[in-house]
């Protein structure tokens, strides 16, 4: 019902007349800018890598995509990609499960240490778990050391284990927030009519989960099959998708195939982003509109609570030995070898040079991308043009783009006028800008649905003409919103590593590629130490996030990604 | 109220539709300065949109709106001259009560002086001396609707138009900020248009009732008109319970000023009111309110106009008590006040109730478009 016709401020001076035409077109000044940006930045970089993946030297051809579909190593990458993918969903469903359960209907004392467990691995990036696995298992790893094993982490085993403690946060957020959903007295009338806790689980939780459960099965999926750093680290010479796009590129200079890697990696993706936006949305049980009621505590079977700790247990134990090694490791010289104190690791200059460098395209990352994200949230909110949905549904989109496909994109599409920016810190920038992009417009998004149209129309009302509404009442009320996007891309450019790898010249090293690097060569203590840096940073960004959310009341759905 | 002077505010034959569906099709009224007039109808009649039209929110799509003698229907809501109180306050929450009620005027560019001033005479006009700091999130839903209503009446702006403004209030906060808005616009005598779907709110606010439904004006007139002189069945049955009663007229005895209907209950002889235009042999509807029967304890003799009935269900409300009376196979609904001191009946009692001569006639199948 929005109809209102905000005009013009009467006069005739050169001034009126400026202000006059802005009042009545600056929404599409800003929707035709937003639009150029996720053109070039987004969809031209795709575009690119898809024109790549057919072009060669003698024009259009299939050749690359023969030669993908002929060649062992290749296809064996993308088998492995999507067994991977699927071991890791099934195995983190499972677990997610498990967690989540507790921590909803389990004994109180058990619920907050769980959950913060569960959460822990958001403060770091992915790859932690690469070099913690390494450090406790790996060839001179302290438990092999210890125990006088042979365990080989550099196989299936080890890049399953690290991607599985990667991305439990992911699923046991999602999980957690369905079984929220329901109405505790959906499983208390099954219990009052006879129904055993475990028969409960089967016929009523689970089935009322189903939805919620695919939903956070499907995107630790894409997760999982987009991630970079452990595979690279860890996967030895099993054949990835991820890792080999970047061999393709740094190894053997071939563009072509680079591009059709990222087309074959790209395709899952881009497909369960819209199942999961599109097909998916609005799909499952919310019994309860609202907020979520924690169940009144009740003693678990014994069948239930023993299961579901037999397999949290070791889980929760895996993500705090690791945060733990990493601490540790940062300060002895070698963990389990040489356990001498040391702050060699900690204050090496080139890790902090790296840091520094990350906190610089971070701080740059997040004002741009704060910017270009509230913009966009008002003009899909707010804008009346054709094409809202596609904006929207492009903004969204660089989420569900593997990091290393953008990275391919990136360097393809701006090492050439008219876009030449490679090699500048503007590319890495811009880049995680449009990565990151959809929290800043999800948050922006979730302030405006909390104001009120009518807050708008009462300015006018009060006579405000749209300029004065603009800047006035919506950009302060969105502030909240602004600082949301800001802080969370600064938290996710920090950890980033999958498209910046591509982007970084040499002698400008970010603190993730440096982790890289050294986890590479085996310098675990240099790891060790960066990671620890870059989590401190993280970890305060990501607390001072939840107090602006809480503060704001937005709905900032956390999201994870490397 | 209304009266001959140029009205403050007047519509002129304004249509509009949202795609297909035709909301409001010729809407036409007067609105004389100082008066209270309250647009009320069942959701979906169209009263929001027409208010939205005056406030310059909604495009009307042929029409005019006359305020103070200048077609304003096309001009944006910050050039018009009327100032809206919204459903849901609207009110900035990035700002004080203070900075909230003063937005306008510091638009206006008012010196800050003034502006100080005349927020400190709004804040007392409201009751809000003490709190003009506060922050939005701090005030009472209450509270919250009087800085919206200071808001609005800040640029002292022609008409102050309300749209459902009590219905974000628990039922006792209704009746007292219905109450204080009624007081603050008749001290500072400004015209009012007022949206409600509460029929006893528009009763107990209004100067006048502009009864809307399915995008047309069913009668336009004070509470008493509207309860009493109801134009069609629509606002009989809107404002209160109300019996019907079929019937034919059989005689008009200009002399007597009675008119004669004949009912499924035989002749019954009522007051002939100047406004009922029906002649001999025209269908009519009687529409008989319930408080208004006399009920007494059947003595077998039988009267003009009177009727035996059995009780055949009663509820007890405390100031009332509402019997159901079978009369031959009819149900009639009787309102009896103060039982206390009156005669209480059972289900079964044989009982003798009259029909009063002021009952209102309708020319039958009133499906009335203009009034």
């Amino acid at each position: 019902m929005a109809e209102a016709v905000i005009g013009p401020v009467s006069g005739n001076s050169l001034w009126y007349q400026v202000r006059a035409f802005l009042n009545a077109k600056l929404v599409h000044i800003f929707a035709g800018g937003l639009f150029t940006l996720l053109a070039i930045f987004l969809i031209y970089p795709i575009a690119a890598i898809l024109i790549k993946s057919f072009w060669g030297d003698e024009g259009f051809t299939f050749d690359f995509y023969a030669e993908f579909f002929s060649y062992n190593f290749y296809y064996w990458s993308l088998i492995n990609t999507l067994i991977l993918g699927t071991s890791v969903m099934l195995m983190l469903v499972i677990v997610g499960f498990c967690f989540a359960y507790l921590t909803t209907r389990g004994p109180l004392w058990l619920r907050k240490p769980l959950k913060i467990i569960a959460l822990l691995p958001l403060a770091a990036p992915p790859y932690i778990f690469a070099i913690s696995l390494i450090t406790l298992l790996g060839r001179n790893g302290f438990i092999n050391n210890f125990f006088d094993l042979n365990l080989n982490i550099y196989s299936w085993a080890g890049v399953i284990t690290a991607q599985c403690l990667a991305f439990l946060p992911l699923s046991f957020m999602m999980i957690e927030n369905v079984l929220n959903s329901f109405n505790p007295s959906l499983e208390e009338t099954a219990s009052d009519m006879g129904a055993s806790e475990v028969r409960i689980v089967r016929s009523i939780t689970i089935p009322l989960a189903a939805p919620g459960l695919l939903k956070a099965a499907l995107l630790v999926f894409v997760m999982t099959i987009a991630e970079f750093g452990n595979p690279a680290i860890l996967g030895g010479r099993i054949p990835f998708l991820a890792p080999d796009t970047y061999l393709m590129i740094t190894g053997e200079g071939d563009f072509n195939m680079a591009s059709v890697l990222s087309v074959v990696l790209i395709t899952p993706c881009i497909l369960i982003f819209f199942l999961h936006n599109y097909v998916l949305k609005g799909k499952g049980y919310a019994t309860i509109t609202g907020k979520g009621m924690a169940a009144e505590p009740k003693p678990m079977a014994l069948a239930i609570k023993i299961s579901f700790l037999i397999i949290t247990v070791p889980v929760a134990t895996m993500v705090l030995l690791s945060f733990g090694v990493i601490l540790i490791g940062s300060f002895v010289k070698i963990v389990g070898v040489d356990n001498t104190f040391v702050v060699d690791h900690v204050m090496n200059t080139q890790s902090n040079i790296a840091i520094w460098n990350s906190i610089k395209v971070s701080l740059g990352a997040g004002g741009v991308g704060a910017i270009v994200g509230t913009l966009l949230a008002y003009v899909i909110m707010r804008g009346k043009f054709r094409g809202r949905q596609i904006m929207e549904m492009t903004a969204l989109s660089g989420f569900a783009l593997p990091g290393t496909v953008i990275g391919v994109g990136y360097i393809i599409a701006f090492n050439r006028p008219p876009f030449l920016l490679t090699g500048t810190i503007w590319i890495i920038i811009l880049n995680c800008v449009f990565r990151f992009l959809a929290v800043g417009v999800e948050a922006g998004i979730s302030k405006l649905h909390q104001i009120s149209i009518e807050i708008e129309e009462a300015s006018a009302d009060l006579g405000a003409d749209f300029i004065t509404i603009f800047f006035k009442v919506v950009l302060p009320i969105m502030f909240s919103a602004f600082v949301a996007g800001f802080i969370y891309t600064f938290m996710t450019t920090m950890m980033s590593l999958s498209s910046v790898i591509f982007l970084t010249t040499p002698g400008f090293d970010l603190a993730s590629v440096y982790i890289y690097l050294t986890a590479q060569l085996g310098e675990l203590g240099l790891a060790s130490a960066t990671t620890i840096k870059m989590i401190a940073i993280v970890a305060i960004s990501f607390g001072l996030l939840q107090f602006v959310a809480k503060k704001a009341g937005l709905d900032v759905r956390t999201k994870q990604g490397a | 109220m209304e009266t001959q002077k140029t009205p403050m505010l007047e519509l002129i034959d304004i249509y509009k539709s949202f795609d297909d569906v035709e909301v409001l099709k010729g809407i036409s009224a007067k609105i004389a300065k100082g008066e209270l007039l309250t647009f009320v109808g069942p959701s979906g009649c169209g009263k929001t949109t027409l208010l939205r039209i005056v406030g310059g929110f909604a495009a009307l799509d042929s029409g005019q709106v006359i305020l103070d003698g200048e077609d304003i229907g096309k001009l944006p809501p910050n050039m018009r001259d009327t100032k809206m109180v919204f459903q849901s306050y609207a009110l900035f929450p990035h700002m004080t009560v203070a900075k909230n009620i003063g937005f306008g005027l510091k638009l206006q560019k008012w010196p800050k002086k003034k502006i100080e001033e005349r927020v400190g005479e709004l804040l007392s006009l409201v009751h809000m001396d003490e709190l003009g700091d506060r922050t939005i999130d701090r005030i009472s839903g209450g509270q919250q609707q009087r800085v919206a209503l200071a808001r609005a009446l800040a640029i002292e702006p022609k008409v102050l138009l309300l749209d459902e403004p009590l219905s974000n209030l628990d039922a006792n906060l209704r009746v007292v900020m219905r109450e204080e808005i009624r007081n603050i616009q008749k001290r500072i005598g400004i015209t009012t248009i007022f949206v409600t779907h509460d029929q006893y709110e528009a009763m107990s606010i209004s100067d006048r009732l502009l009864v809307l439904h399915n995008g047309i004006i069913q009668q336009i007139g004070t509470p008493v008109d509207i309860y009493e002189q109801p134009a069609n069945e629509f606002i009989a049955g809107f404002v209160g319970y109300v019996n019907f009663l079929e019937g034919k007229v059989t005689a008009i005895a200009d002399e007597t000023r009675t008119v004669t209907v004949f009912t499924a209950y035989g002749n019954l002889e009522l007051n002939h009111s100047q406004f009922d235009k029906s002649e001999k042999g025209d269908e009519v509807l009687l529409v008989i309110r319930p408080e208004t029967i006399p009920l007494s304890r059947s003595d077998g003799l039988t009267q003009q106009n009177t009727f035996n009935g059995i009780i055949e269900s009663f509820m007890y409300a405390g100031n009332f008590v509402k019997y159901t009376i079978k009369i031959e196979d009819k149900e009639m609904i009787v309102d009896q006040y103060n039982p206390k001191d009156t005669v209480k009946f059972k289900r079964g009692d044989q009982v003798k109730i009259t029909v009063p001569r002021s009952a209102h006639v309708l020319p039958k199948n009133t499906a009335i478009e203009h009034v």
